[in-house]
């Protein structure tokens, strides 16, 4: 750490010069003696000695956020010899934003005192927010001289996509053999009383049913319906987005894979993720909180790979796409290969819904505003329309939302439909 | 606050001229050219302006001083000397600092320094006048080949201070 001079220092040097150059020009000795304070200052600005001791300590409130959330920063400065005049800086990644504080502060510090200096950033769209550290830069008198150091301190915190409640959520048309919150067609264990049938060597004096048998006259008793879980796999189109950083397409699919993922999780259904995109990625179905967060980690870096490779989903083991899996795929339906992939997995009987996230509220916050800008929009939505209407013709559920408004709304629009369909399936 | 002391300076600055020559329209004229140029470096903070404003006072001071030719006055030009040091170390601080915050006792410890600085200037001014009293009593009766040879060696002497305060230590720090 070397002191060096600044840039004022050339802002002297010029009135000094100007000072000196009028005093010779006019002969007037006055013209000179303007000169000998500035030129005593520049003398005195380089005065600076050794670049004097601190210790400083950086630390972050948490690691781990939602979308909105704020994180503390907290910097500790110490000073081992006076520190005249400390500057400190901590740069801003993109999509960052200062809630409270400032990111930038002076102080000055006698030998041996310390100062906390703390503010808040707002983590905006999901990302992994890292922070290099802070920038010291220690001021000489006046300005003149100035130090630079920087503390590698590198941090990362997560943010992972918000998620809203959904109360309207599919319910799986298959369960599967573990215990859930669907009440099973299938007999056995449980709490929902079924069919009345004669009492039979074996069972439970508990599940006689007295009515019945004094009805009839012989023991009769109820049986229960299982209750079960179900397997449901979030199909993330990664192959294409539209919309400005932080809003894409893709964004809004990874906050809806999040909130139905939570919401699936919490009804003890095992869900798992697969990243259909340029470098395909997944995580098998699983079941509590610490899979929840694992699937949040795969949705915080699920990106668009570009490719022209054509991937097929048969290439996914069944251990990770389950038979009898509900499949949820969240796409802008913008790639044919996508399209091809959905219809391909309702083919091969998968319980598929589309949720359908529309581009055109990204693309058009991306564009600037003008006339042909919301006609070309109009135009776009009203042919998505048609596309959606020719998809649902060949029997795929689709159901629009535009990525801004709760997921559980548009959920709600599908559930008249997809509940007929349960009660048929 | 910041901004109300570096206008006060500034008005400073414009006055000291128009204080030796009032009612000459040119001095006038560059003295109100410094107070806008100045001003407008005052309200963005930047000390490219103001070293402007600094150097059109400094021509005005000039002008006012051969257009009046009083007689010599070592504490107006120190007056003049100090505020501009003051002025452009305050300008440059306060554009540094904007949108940051400043903790406790910033501002105290930065006034107390800036005023023994200037302070210090001030009095080697004064020193140094009152050493060139005698010393160009000397003077008039050497020969001019004497005191041009000692003004180039001088001259030289500055442009390679100069040089070496610019280009000490490497390259100049970063401003931003």
């Amino acid at each position: 750490m070397t002191w060096r001079p600044t840039a004022l220092n050339v802002s002297f040097l010029t009135v000094v010069g100007w000072a000196l150059f009028l005093a010779v020009l006019t002969g007037r000795v006055e013209l000179a003696v303007v000169a000998v304070p500035m030129v005593f200052a520049l003398v005195a600005g380089r005065r600076t000695g050794a670049p004097p001791g601190w210790q400083i300590d950086r630390t972050l409130s948490t690691t781990r956020l939602l979308e909105d959330e704020c994180v503390t920063v907290t910097v500790t400065l110490r000073a081992e010899r006076p520190l005249p005049l400390v500057e400190l800086l901590e740069p801003l990644p993109p999509r960052v934003g200062l809630e409270r504080g400032s990111n930038h502060a002076f102080f000055t510090l006698r030998e041996g005192r310390e100062i906390r200096w703390t503010f808040e950033l707002r983590g905006a769209g999901r990302q992994h927010l890292r922070l290099d550290g802070p920038h010291l830069r220690l001021w000489g008198p006046l300005g003149l001289a100035a130090a630079e150091s920087q503390h590698r301190a590198p941090a990362t915190v997560a943010v992972y996509p918000r998620h809203a409640p959904i109360r309207h959520l599919p319910r799986p048309l298959r369960t599967q053999t573990f215990v859930g919150n669907y009440v099973s067609p299938t007999q056995g264990e449980g709490i929902e009383p079924g069919d009345i049938r004669p009492f039979a060597p074996g069972d439970q004096i508990r599940h006689v049913n007295w009515r019945a048998t004094l009805k009839l006259g012989t023991l009769h008793v109820t049986q229960h319906h299982r209750e079960r879980n179900a397997d449901v796999v979030l199909l993330l189109d990664t192959l294409s987005e539209v919309g400005p950083d932080g809003e894409t397409v893709v964004d809004a699919a990874a906050r809806g894979a999040a909130a139905l993922a939570a919401a699936y999780l919490a009804r003890k259904d095992r869900v798992g993720l697969i990243e259909y995109g340029g470098q395909p990625r997944w995580v098998r179905p699983g079941a509590g909180r610490a899979h929840l967060e694992r699937l949040l980690d795969t949705l915080l870096s699920a990106s668009v790979v570009f490719t022209y490779v054509n991937r097929n989903l048969d290439l996914v083991p069944p251990r990770i796409l389950p038979p009898q899996a509900l499949v949820v795929a969240l796409s802008p339906l913008l790639d044919r290969r996508f399209v091809r992939a959905a219809t391909d997995l309702a083919a091969r009987g998968f319980d598929l819904i589309v949720i359908a996230v529309s581009p055109v509220p990204s693309a058009r916050a991306a564009a600037p505003r003008s006339a042909v800008a919301d006609v070309a929009a109009r135009l776009w939505a009203l042919e998505r329309r048609a596309a959606l209407d020719e998809y649902r013709r060949r029997g795929l559920s689709v159901v629009e939302w535009d990525g801004t408004a709760p997921l559980d709304a548009a959920l709600a629009a599908l559930g008249r439909r997809w509940r007929r369909r349960v009660l048929a399936g | 606050m910041m901004r109300l002391a570096a206008m006060v300076l500034l008005a400073v600055l414009a006055a000291l001229p128009l204080a030796v020559r009032p009612s000459s329209p040119p001095v006038t004229w560059l003295a109100t050219a410094a107070l806008v140029v100045g001003g407008v470096g005052v309200i963005a903070w930047s000390v490219p302006l103001v070293t402007a404003a600094g150097s059109l006072v400094l021509i005005a001071y000039a002008l006012a001083l051969v257009l009046a030719g009083p007689a010599a006055d070592p504490l107006a030009a120190i007056a003049l000397g100090s505020t501009l040091a003051l002025l452009l170390a305050l300008v440059h601080f306060a554009g540094r600092a904007r949108g940051a915050a400043l903790g406790p006792s910033v501002m105290a410890s930065q006034v107390r320094q800036w005023l023994a600085v200037v302070g210090g200037g001030a009095v080697a001014a004064v020193m140094l006048t009152a050493v060139a009293v005698p010393l160009g009593v000397a003077l008039r009766s050497a020969t001019l080949p004497v005191v041009v040879i000692a003004s180039a060696l001088g001259a030289v002497l500055t442009v390679a201070g100069v040089i070496a305060l610019v280009t000490g230590g490497g390259r100049r720090a970063p401003e931003s």
